[in-house]
């Protein structure tokens, strides 16, 4: 079993190895999206982490200590569970094979101590209240191989917060059973950056794409710090209903700090609509594919290059199915009538009209 | 009465001192009156800018007559919309105002909903065969309105022949009186014929607007339009066949030299007839001309505005610009094919992304219901505004020459000065004075100072700015065509309530139907009157009370419309579509608040116009 495998090598086939968040930039790739390129350090490389020094002895006690009524007990543990695991070391060989990736990754883009994001990716995602593992994990621009090695180690440890654990306690599932991967994956330098529906959440409208994005990184957008600029998309006309707003802040990474930051957007950039019109459009084209790749609609992140020239410049770097609308049993909203039907509704109809 | 949250009661409207009179050039029972008060003060009565834009002429009032009583009767006695009732007509100074009748009580309701199911559905079974029909009937009617024969002019003494062998027993006075009954008679008739279908394919293409919105919630109404369309409307073939003659002519150096040149289309007519290729290229006009060329120059709705047969320069213009356009190598048609294909894809599309096979199956059908019945919609206009309109003013104009040639009136045009009822009186006074013999004298100068004053009172009344509407908004409209047609909603009324407290000048946005996509910028031209038009500079945004089809060659120099008044399948939006040309209609007060010259942004796609730049 390989211990790091490249996005465009695993997809939903390798779920088990990467993960359900990897597994699906895999999917994204072979849909012909352009993805930021990276690699998955699989649940085997976790595996090995765990059998180092008989670590999993040793959280299995811990873990059996625990008295979920004791909130200090719970933290207590965790703590020491993720300590554990953030000392120990991989064994070399994984070590060199990541730090070989990290180099080669960085070596394409001619970028010495190329940033990327670390993110983990659990492999129960699948499951109901998939948010338990802890997978929400992510490190953004993450510098030089110690620094991933480090971060990895800090996903994986992820899956012992006191949440992930007491959840599985409560849920009667074994801890054992959930298994988590990392992505290393190239970070997208955004000049603007958001999130993206393939319907209209709002109205489950099929016909729209809903894109929602601000200036800098899209952490503003998905963690709602801003009002985002909006665009609805019409999948079919193309036309596109745009909502600018004024955005106060944004988020980037100061290389002097070496860390993201938010910082006040300039008075006269706040009302600027952040992605221009044909990045707009391409992206709806972008979000319309994923969904026909799928056959559901999605809920995708998206980043916009500051340096890269339109098209080059647009990014997808996370789908998942749409939740709300989509989990909504599929009833015919016309009621099965035929036209016959519709027009007698109709010619009987009043229309309101005053106060 | 609830005077605050609705409009002037309309026997509370106070005149200029100028327009005094004016009640006695329209029929008694177009005038807001005590005795009615009560109904009258119960409805919601709003100015007509789609049909009756300007003053109106007693005369030109007859298609307006028609239409109160054909749209209305189809809905209430014919096709039994259940809780819908016709649309009633009043004058107010000049101008006309209507107001859709109030719901009938609920058993009426009850009664009629299984007759609308019976009648209805079958038309829909079987319209394609119906609109063959139907055609063959007006052309029919169109070809009778085209024979009557309009004496030009009363014989000192009858012909031998209308005496010999048997004498024929009736003469010019009787020739003259019947032709004019008929003539009206004909006119009405073919009104009743327009509504036939009408109704219905508004009341089918309202149902599939509901239920693309089921379907897809934030579908634009500009793409509801775009869906029903089609590419084949009569309403172009004038055009195509101007495209047909200039490509004839633009295959013959010397034809084309001639039908470019500066000349009076008369005077490229004779120099066309001295040669044979260019005799030949006159038949294929005459060919096109009847009955393509039967095409008002504005709405078809008012005799000043002329038509292709009178105002020849219009269509020798357009030729001399496609010509011009072929030898530079541009396409002059339209790709009709390619236009309907668009449609036809915009179509598949959405039906794709619909998530169940069930609703597939009710929008297929009721796309198919639509795409069926919406044709006459597009397709009558020509036949009736535009063909048979104008065989009438043909028609009316030889009775106008008729009426100066006795002396009655001063100048043919004056016969519009009458309604329809007060024609007769002309017609009769003119037979009997000839019929009486010798220095008879007829009450002319009665009938020209009527013609005097009402020339005066329509002068005044065509400065004076009549209010959106009167009486109380009610609280439900359930009639078909003043949603589509006139684009009455709360909306709108509301905004009427709010523009009449507006000052122009402190407008910054006009809210509208986003009849037409696409989004443009640009400086606008106002246009009241219809002579106006011609104005129009290359690039320029159309700002209009209500447009037509046959501005049609107009819509390849603007830029976008604007109109006051006009639902999303009003002409105005129609044409747009077809052209590509971003549309705003029904905006209310857009010629109130835009002055020419002034910089606004049209957003097709939102109905919004936003001011720019006050010239």
């Amino acid at each position: 079993m390989p211990y790091t495998l490249w996005f465009d090598k695993a997809g939903k086939e390798a779920i088990g190895l990467v993960g359900g968040k990897n597994a699906s930039l895999g999917e994204l790739i072979k849909a012909d999206i352009p993805v930021p390129p990276g690699f998955s350090v699989t649940t085997e490389t976790y595996l090995e982490l765990l059998s180092g020094g008989g670590m999993k002895e040793k959280i299995e006690e811990i873990l059996s200590r625990i008295d979920l009524q004791d909130v200090a007990s719970l933290e207590n543990a965790s703590k020491v569970i993720r300590q554990l695991m953030t000392e120990a070391s991989l064994p070399k060989r994984i070590e060199e094979e990541i730090s070989f990736n990290y180099q080669t990754l960085a070596q394409v883009f001619d970028v010495p101590n190329l940033p990327v994001a670390v993110r983990s990716s659990a492999t129960a995602e699948d499951l109901p209240g998939a948010s338990f593992a802890g997978q929400q994990d992510t490190y953004l621009w993450v510098q030089g191989s110690d620094e991933v090695l480090e971060k990895i180690k800090l996903c994986m440890s992820s899956l012992f917060t006191p949440r992930a654990i007491s959840y599985r306690i409560k849920m009667g599932f074994p801890h054992e059973k959930v298994l988590i991967s990392v992505g290393v994956q190239k970070i997208v330098d955004a000049r603007a950056a958001g999130v993206m529906f393939t319907l209209n959440p709002l109205n489950g409208d099929p016909s729209k794409v809903v894109i929602e994005g601000n200036w800098g990184l899209g952490e503003t957008v998905v963690s709602g710090q801003v009002n985002p600029d909006k665009f609805v998309v019409d999948k079919v006309t193309k036309e596109i209903e745009s909502t600018i707003s004024q955005k106060w802040t944004e988020c980037i990474f100061d290389p002097e700090k070496g860390m993201v930051c938010h910082l006040d957007i300039p008075h006269e950039r706040q009302e600027i609509q952040c992605i221009e019109d044909q990045e707009v459009l391409e992206l709806a084209r972008y979000g319309r594919r994923i969904e026909e790749y799928y056959g559901c609609p999605q809920d995708i992140e998206w980043a916009i290059d500051k340096d890269k020239p339109f098209p080059l410049n647009i990014f997808l770097v996370q789908s998942r199915p749409e939740t709300v609308c989509s989990q909504q049993k599929k009833e015919p909203v016309l009621g099965k009538k035929s036209a016959y039907d519709l027009l007698m509704e109709k010619a009987l109809q009043r229309i309101k009209i005053g106060s | 009465m609830a005077q605050k949250k609705g409009f002037q009661m309309p026997l509370e409207v106070e005149y200029p001192k100028e327009l005094e009179g004016w009640e006695e050039m329209y029929p008694p029972m177009y005038i807001f009156s005590k005795d009615r008060k009560e109904w009258e003060g119960k409805h919601f009565w709003f100015h007509d800018k789609i049909h009756a834009p300007e003053a109106m002429y007693p005369l030109d009032l007859i298609f307006q007559e028609a239409w109160q009583i054909s749209l209305s009767q189809y809905t209430t006695r014919v096709f039994c919309i259940p809780p819908a009732q016709g649309i009633a007509q009043r004058m107010v100074g000049c101008y006309m105002y209507i107001t859709p009748v109030a719901p009938p009580p609920q058993e009426i309701i009850a009664e009629k909903a299984p007759l609308f199911q019976k009648r209805v559905f079958y038309i829909f079974d079987h319209y394609d065969e119906l609109w063959g029909v139907w055609l063959k009937k007006f052309k029919a009617l169109g070809e009778e309105m085209n024979s009557i024969k309009v004496p030009g002019d009363f014989p000192k003494f009858e012909s031998d022949d209308t005496v010999f062998p048997e004498p024929r027993g009736y003469y010019t006075s009787y020739e003259v009186i019947e032709a004019w009954d008929k003539l009206v008679d004909l006119m009405i008739k073919g009104w009743q014929y327009h509504f036939q279908y009408l109704n219905l394919a508004y009341l089918a293409y309202l149902m599939f607007g509901d239920t693309c919105r089921k379907l897809f919630p934030g579908i634009s109404e500009s793409t509801i339009g775009k869906l029903v369309a089609g590419a084949y409307v009569q309403m172009f073939r004038p055009e195509e066949e101007l495209c047909r003659l200039a490509r004839l002519a633009a295959a013959v150096p010397g034809l084309a030299k001639i039908l470019k040149s500066d000349m009076s289309a008369d005077k490229k007519m004779e120099a066309l007839k001295k040669s044979a290729e260019g005799s030949t290229w006159l038949v294929e006009y005459e060919k096109s001309k009847d009955p393509w060329f039967y095409v008002s120059c504005g709405s078809g709705w008012f005799h000043y505005e002329g038509s292709w047969t009178t105002k020849l320069e219009i269509p020798f213009g357009y030729i001399k610009g496609y010509i011009e356009r072929i030898e530079k190598g541009e396409k002059i048609e339209r790709d009709l094919a390619g236009i309907d294909t668009a449609r036809a894809k915009l179509a598949e599309e959405y039906q794709k992304l619909i998530k169940t096979d069930e609703d597939r199956k009710s929008f297929n059908d009721v796309y198919r219901a639509v795409r069926t019945i919406y044709k006459y919609a597009e397709d009558h206009l020509f036949w009736v505004e535009h063909w048979f309109h104008t065989i009438w003013f043909d028609k009316v104009g030889v009775f106008g020459r008729l009426l100066v040639k006795r002396g009655l009136l001063k100048a043919p045009d004056d016969i519009y000065l009458f309604n329809r009822f007060e024609v007769p009186l002309l017609m009769e006074d003119m037979a009997t004075t000839w019929a009486l013999g010798e220095g008879v004298p007829s009450r002319s100068q009665y009938w020209q100072a009527k013609a005097e004053k009402r020339k005066k009172i329509l002068e005044a009344a065509k400065k004076w700015t009549p209010i959106p509407a009167l009486g109380n908004p009610p609280e439900e409209i359930a009639e078909p065509f003043t949603v589509m047609l006139w684009g009455i909603t709360t909306d709108k009324v509301q905004d009427w309530l709010k523009g009449m407290a507006v000052v122009p000048g402190e407008v910054t946005e006009l809210k509208g139907f986003a009849s037409s996509a696409g989004i443009v910028e640009g400086k606008v031209r106002v246009v009241k009157l219809l002579e106006e038009i011609t104005k129009i500079q290359q690039g320029e945004i159309l700002v209009c009370p209500t447009t037509n089809p046959a501005w049609a060659p107009v819509f390849t120099k603007i830029k976008a419309s604007i109109t006051d008044i006009g639902g999303l399948t009003s002409h105005a939006a129609i044409v747009c579509r077809e052209y590509g040309v971003p549309s705003v209609t029904g905006t209310g007060i857009a010629t109130n608040v835009l002055k020419t010259g002034d910089t606004v942004k049209v957003d097709g796609n939102t109905g919004i116009v936003k001011i720019l730049k006050r010239a």
